[in-house]
């Protein structure tokens, strides 16, 4: 048996492009060996540990064009590595998009809000301690799963979309911008591309390597809003074991077109349930049109946990998932 | 492109084997084309020397049987569905590839299995066997081989051989997944599970070389009608009489 | 009493170093030609080194050199339960088996990375219950357990035991230890509300803040060793055993400590200083050994998880008749402590019940190195006696604060199996106190009201733990210039009992406190040897040491007084940094003066004759250094009686949300009773501090192995809880007695670790209230208990599993 490394960092190429060519241009020629860094929060862990081997970094904080919030034709742009904390106090989006500002200001904790990005959050890889652990799992290329096993240590993971890997999304503003009908903007050496936000999170039945759908030598670089739900009544809240520095057992990002009590229309998302955010078409279905109540709430609540296959240790979340649900709706 | 196997670090830090190395998917298939190609040229050349094929025309005979047909053509099917699904994830297509490579599997086992207990007691079983004899076949033009020819028999028994060697290896990793009849448990050791994965990833190598071969082969302008006897069943009497030797397999007439 | 210094808030000294960040620990010190060493950890959680090659490590430029557990135990390995500085035959996942030094950390990590280890696997276990069970496999390679002076041993019960146990119903199994008193059968039936339950307590790490970093180096066959213990001369004495040099020839540094909660106080408990210590003398270079946090969560210690099953009976006018505790303790990879003795030797203690029987078993489980940690047993017990008093009072028809004032303990009261008589006990008054501050009464009007999906809950805790030692030795000195200077060998582990304790010396000597200097920080300096610095004994003992320190030093001024001007020694007094006749205050001298005299007089004035016979070997040596040098006052304390309690009140309003399990803490007080109250605001920082853990006890902290393959999935923060700022109430209230106990000269007594279990108590106790009396029986009680619960569902846990989640 050979040692495993933990805690020093090892030698790596540190590359800080000042412009979006030169980033872009790395990103191309170094590929999976070109580490992409931003504020770093999920990065030196798995650098010092030596579980992630890249021969070098891209720092990407450098770049003025991908970072900030701007108004575009229908909506609101983000640069991808503008901050947690530079989004949570934006007036723009506090204004128009509460529900982002509200995800993104109880990401872990001040600290890491105030140098962890957006694209950074986005593109956090899973979780699950064993994956962190620096295990070969199927997630780390390996051939098996240690949580989704008859006495796996599962209580944080999935109970939708299993496909081997029971890994759940940890990201919060992830289920935001799927409930706020984000799009994806996409940049490489050949150009740019978009990808809404509910087809920018990769499930590990089509992909238990990669948790987005970010190819080789692209980088995420903005993040746009449409104003289809600016300014909408929204829900967001997060059930966590700490209120700070944690991630959520089980949290809700909504949003509701109202005319009184009448919902005429939602979106409807919940993270950490799943691989990726799942959007709950069905109770936007069923609550389309309908009084709020709490009988509708209660129904669409036990509606959202249909075809949920708890593990061992993460029941609990199906009655938590419902009264998140139960709770957004009620108001 | 060195490797053949893969090896990853166990949970307690010991090296195991983890699989085969998918770099050997392009050199499978860089040897493919290669020789295939090769084939190809070489038997142009030789066909403007012989221009001599057997005629589909006059009475017809019995090759294969209905459901001996509908056994090759699904066990053909489900083979390809298995080997693209199996392959997906490698080259990087993101489908969700995993279901319906079981369910495949299942139809491939079942198949089988069904042909299996029919070839040994319903078919002339000793027709596909290998004997040694049978290898001195292709040097001997006056020879005429029973039902099927040596190389017929030689894929035959590598295909078969390949495919248990899939079908148990996959089985064995079915029961490391949850399924819709089972949630999975932890029975393999991690050594025996790399093993176990780099016996399926060789035989799937294997396989496809193989399958490759086998469609190149099927397609081949003087084996056609093989090719067609087993989509419509029967054989001309005049391509029987040209490759088959009649006290070693008489069909008999076709409908 | 009127204190000049007692009883007031000061600035400790090593106050301004730790906010400017000054102040050096361990791992910033530097020295010179320093070299960096790092450890290769276990990856099995049971396994013997069958080789070790690192011929590629030891080849690679910049490495030093490495030493492995045959270089330490020449002679073989210890063979019994403890740490181990290094060993060849691990018990828990990331137990350290070599050391390589090499010029930088990163080329001693790589260093690492190219060493190949050949393990032969053995079998492992995670909970005491599957050790017990036929067949269950043994922690230890001699057994399931250590029996204390006779060696491992292997104690199994039947299967039908085992399952018995685990389906909720009393232990039949003949117990490891058995202690007893009264007549508990007479007891229960005597009761008219009688609970009976099983339960238990995670263990969990200390995860001290500082890891277990140190800096060794040799010079002039001194061994100069920079680390961080609770300790300073109790761990010095300790440590020069455990790495093999003589204690005069060890000098320990030691200025402050980030953390210390039980398992860094001791040297037992810290053998890895040894590593960078024989390395060091190994390759003649300073050598600096990083600890990292996941490993400081495997080799700094945890608490015992305890298993248990309570029978607790109340007579009708609520008084405990009976309580019988059954209780599987988990040693954890390295043996453990007596916390399941403690935890009925609390109940005992706080309840005065009139039979108590304990009954105990201690497994062995290949996890953590388990220890003392913050009132290790009492603090186990606290979260789960609590709700079973409420729900007892409820069904008796008592109110809950009366209910614990039924069974207080009093001054003339005895504690424990021994029967202890307390010096002194307040806690009536204790109760008083909180009732009245946090308003309980006014606040049951809304004792469960529900607002939506919350509801509101109260509880009230309490804590204890013997909060006393003596027996401890104390030096002052004075030179010509008139200031005092205290040597103190209590460590600082935060606390400010270093400063806290010196106080007395001060006060005897009415000397200004400006004009004092408290030496303390490195051994050198030459300090007495003390208590170690763990339950919360310090105040008191110490306190006792310095007063007596500074009494031999007064006794010596006057007569140096009267022998100089006239009189006998009782006709002198002192004011003012002078000695003058009390019938003529114009007649005397300066304490500068009478220190001149001293140093001149020699003999016993200087420390070079006449000393206490029973002096430590350490501040024999100490003494001896300093003898002939200034003016000394030197003391050896003699033994207490009875037992110096410290008791902790808790009160707590919670409002709980049953559709997300999560909890707000409205508000929460912790009111001390611990004697004269030394230091305020010293006093406010344990209470508030401990207050926080206590939160932690109840509701987030916990072990978690995984039963597949032994790797612990709580070394980092995520994974192991501890509360946040928003987790825990923005003011946390904070009250004393201060009345003073008899058995200190200034009526001190000390409360580091009550002040977590009665927090710990009352949060479990109010989210039973919020559930209508439903009782978890364990600690913690994390949201997702609570919401499944709530909503009847539930996990696929093995019932009273350790090191697992519970469901």
């Amino acid at each position: 048996m050979v040692a495993t490394s933990h805690d020093v960092m090892p030698d790596i190429e540190l590359y800080q492009p000042a412009d979006e060519a030169t980033a872009l241009d790395l990103a191309a020629r170094l590929g999976n060996e070109g580490w992409l860094l931003s504020g770093g929060q999920d990065t030196y862990g798995w650098l010092k540990d030596r579980n992630k081997t890249p021969s070098a970094m891209i720092e990407l904080t450098q770049i003025d064009a991908w970072r900030g919030v701007k108004e575009i034709s229908n909506g609101v742009e983000i640069g991808a590595t503008t901050t947690l904390t530079e989004i949570a106090n934006d007036p723009l989006i506090k204004s128009r998009f509460g529900l982002l500002a509200k995800a993104a200001s109880v990401v872990a904790s001040p600290q890491i809000r105030n140098v962890g990005t957006l694209g950074g959050n986005l593109n956090q890889d899973a979780r699950c301690w064993y994956y962190r652990r620096g295990l070969d799992c199927y997630r780390a290329g390996g051939n098996i799963c240690y949580a989704d096993s008859p006495e796996g240590l599962n209580r944080e993971h999935a109970l939708f979309g299993a496909s081997r890997c029971v890994a759940v999304s940890p990201s919060d503003t992830a289920p935001a911008l799927v409930a706020l009908d984000a799009t994806m903007v996409i940049s490489s050496s050949n150009g740019q591309r978009t990808v809404p936000a509910q087809d920018y999170f990769v499930g590990p039945d089509r992909d238990i390597v990669n948790m987005t759908a970010l190819n080789e030598g692209e980088i995420l670089t903005a993040v746009q809003l449409p104003n289809a739900w600016a300014n909408a009544e929204f829900y967001w809240e997060k059930v966590a074991d700490r209120n700070v520095w944690d991630f959520a057992l089980v949290s809700i990002a909504a949003v509701f077109k109202t005319s009184g009590s009448t919902i005429e229309d939602s979106r409807v998302a919940c993270g950490a349930v799943e691989c990726v955010p799942r959007r709950l078409e069905s109770v936007e279905s069923a609550i389309r049109g309908q009084q709020r109540s709490e009988a509708v709430a209660s129904s669409a609540g036990e509606m959202a946990t249909d075809g949920a296959r708890p593990l061992n240790y993460n029941h609990f979340k199906v009655p938590l998932m419902q009264n998140l649900v139960k709770r957004a709706i009620r108001g | 492109m060195g490797e053949i196997v893969r090896y990853k670090r166990d949970v307690w830090g010991e090296e195991v084997i983890l699989g085969v190395s998918w770099d050997l998917l392009y050199v499978v298939f860089m040897a493919i084309i290669v020789l295939l190609v090769a084939h190809a040229i070489v038997m142009a050349a030789l066909a403007k020397k012989n221009l001599e094929r057997p005629t589909a025309e006059g009475r017809k005979v019995v090759r294969h049987e209905s459901v001996d047909r509908w056994f090759h053509w699904l066990m053909a099917a489900s083979i390809l569905a298995l080997i693209f699904t199996g392959v997906s994830p490698i080259l990087g297509l993101r489908i969700a590839w995993l279901d319906l490579h079981w369910m495949s599997g299942l139809l491939l086992t079942f198949l089988v299995v069904a042909h299996i207990i029919r070839a040994s007691f319903w078919q002339d079983f000793k027709s596909m066997l290998l004997v040694p004899k049978d290898f001195g076949e292709p040097f001997d033009s006056s020879r005429k081989p029973g039902k099927y020819y040596f190389e017929q028999k030689g894929m035959h028994w590598a295909v078969t051989v390949v495919t248990l060697a899939v079908i148990v290896t996959g089985v064995l990793m079915f029961m490391q997944i949850d399924t819709p009849f089972w949630d999975r448990t932890n029975s393999m050791a991690e050594d025996q599970l790399g093993l176990v994965f780099l016996l399926h990833g060789l035989s799937t190598l294997a396989l496809v070389a193989l399958a490759a071969t086998h469609i190149y082969f099927a397609l081949r302008p003087e084996k056609i009608y093989y090719t067609r006897s087993m989509i419509s069943g029967w054989m001309s009497e005049d391509e029987l009489a040209a490759n088959h030797d009649p006290g070693q397999w008489s069909p008999k007439e076709a409908d | 009493m009127a204190y000049m210094h007692i009883g007031k808030d000061f600035t400790p000294p090593d106050v301004p170093g730790k906010v400017t960040g000054r102040i050096k620990y361990a791992e910033d010190y530097t020295r010179e030609g320093m070299v960096y060493a790092r450890l290769l950890t276990s990856p099995i959680p049971h396994a013997r080194v069958v080789d070790i090659d690192a011929s590629e490590a030891l080849a690679m430029e910049g490495v030093l050199g490495m030493l492995t557990a045959d270089d330490v135990y020449p002679d073989g390995e210890p063979q019994s339960t403890g740490l181990k500085m290094l060993t060849n035959e691990p018990t828990l996942v990331g137990e350290p088996i070599l050391a390589v030094a090499a010029v930088d950390e990163k080329t001693a990590e790589t260093a690492i990375s190219k060493i190949s280890v050949t393990f032969e696997r053995l079998p492992f276990v995670l909970d005491p219950l599957d050790s017990l069970q036929p067949g269950g496999a043994d922690a230890y390679n001699g057994g399931n357990t250590f029996v204390f002076r006779q060696g491992f041993a292997v104690e199994k019960w039947s299967a039908d035991q085992v399952a018995s146990f685990r389906a909720g119903n009393e232990p039949t199994a003949e117990p490891q230890q058995t202690v007893a008193y009264g007549d508990l059968e007479a007891g229960f039936g005597e009761s008219s509300y009688v609970y009976e339950g099983t339960f238990t307590n995670a263990g969990y790490p200390h995860h001290s803040m500082e890891p277990r970093s140190a800096l060794a180096y040799w010079e002039d066959g001194k061994l100069y060793l920079h680390g961080g213990s609770q300790s300073l001369t109790a761990f010095a004495d300790g440590i020069a055993g455990v790495i093999g040099v003589p204690k005069e020839d060890l000098v320990f540094v030691n200025a402050a400590t980030g953390g210390g909660f039980g398992q860094r106080a001791r040297a037992g408990s810290i053998p890895v200083y040894g590593v960078p210590a024989k390395l060091s003398q190994k390759i003649n270079r300073p050598v600096m050994m990083r600890v990292t946090r996941e490993e400081e969560f495997t080799i700094g210690g945890a608490r015992q998880g305890l298993t248990g099953w309570i029978k607790v009976g109340f007579k009708p006018d609520g008084v405990m008749a009976a309580c019988d505790l059954w209780i599987v303790s988990d040693n954890g990879g390295k043996g453990g402590g007596a916390d399941a003795y403690s935890a009925a030797d609390c109940i005992s203690v706080l309840y005065q019940a009139d039979a108590v029987r304990f009954r105990g078993t201690a497994i062995g489980t290949n996890t953590a190195h388990r220890g003392a940690q913050r009132g290790p047993g009492q603090n186990q017990i606290a979260p789960i006696i609590s709700p079973i008093l409420d729900v007892a009072a409820d069904e008796l028809g008592i109110s809950r604060f009366d209910m614990r004032k039924i069974n207080t303990p009093m001054t003339g009261d005895v504690g424990g199996p021994q029967r202890t008589p307390f010096t002194s006990a307040y806690m009536p008054e204790a109760l008083e106190l909180a009732a009245e501050q946090f308003g309980w009464d006014e606040r049951q009007s809304r004792r469960r009201q529900t607002n939506g999906s919350k509801v509101i809950g109260l509880g009230i805790g309490q804590g204890y733990h013997n909060a006393g030692r003596s027996g401890m030795d104390g030096i002052v000195m004075m030179g010509p210039d008139g200031r005092l200077k205290i040597h103190n060998g209590v460590g600082n582990l935060g606390t400010y009992s270093y400063a806290s304790t010196s106080r007395a010396a001060a006060e005897v000597l009415k000397m200004p406190w400006e004009r004092v200097d408290i030496i303390t920080g490195r051994t050198d300096l030459h300090l007495p040897i003390t208590s170690p610095q763990d339950g919360s004994n310090s105040i008191f003992t110490n306190t006792r040491a310095f007063y007596g320190a500074a009494q031999d030093m007064l006794a010596k001024i006057k007569e140096i007084a009267a022998n100089d001007l006239g009189g006998t020694a009782d006709e002198y007094d002192i004011s003012n940094e002078r000695v003058h006749q009390i019938a003529d205050e114009s007649v005397g001298m300066t304490f500068a003066e009478v220190a001149s005299r001293a140093i001149q007089l020699g003999g016993k004035y200087t420390g070079s004759a006449d000393l206490p016979e029973e002096l430590a070997e350490w501040t024999q040596i100490s003494v001896s250094r300093l003898a002939g040098t200034g003016f000394m006052g030197v003391f050896h304390d003699s033994i207490h009686e009875g037992n110096p309690p410290g008791f902790t009140v808790s009160c707590i309003e919670i409002e709980l949300d049953k559709e997300t399990g999560k909890y707000e803490i409205l508000d929460l007080i912790n009111v001390a009773e611990s004697g004269t109250i030394m230091h305020p605001k010293g006093m406010e920082n344990q209470l508030v501090g401990g207050a926080v853990w206590g939160i932690g006890l109840s509701g987030y902290e916990r072990h978690l192995y995984d039963p597949q393959n032994g790797m612990p999935a709580s070394t980092g923060y995520w994974q192991s809880k501890v509360p946040t700022y928003l987790d825990t109430p923005v003011k946390i209230g904070t009250g004393w007695v201060d009345l003073p106990d008899p058995e200190n000269p200034v009526g001190a007594r000390g409360v580091g670790e009550p002040a977590q279990g009665s927090v710990s108590a009352a949060l479990t106790a109010a989210i039973t209230d919020a559930l209508d009396g439903h009782i978890f029986g364990a600690s913690p009680i994390t949201a997702d208990m609570i919401i499944n619960h709530v909503a009847g569902t539930s996990e696929d846990s093995v019932p009273l599993a350790q090191n697992n989640f519970r469901g």
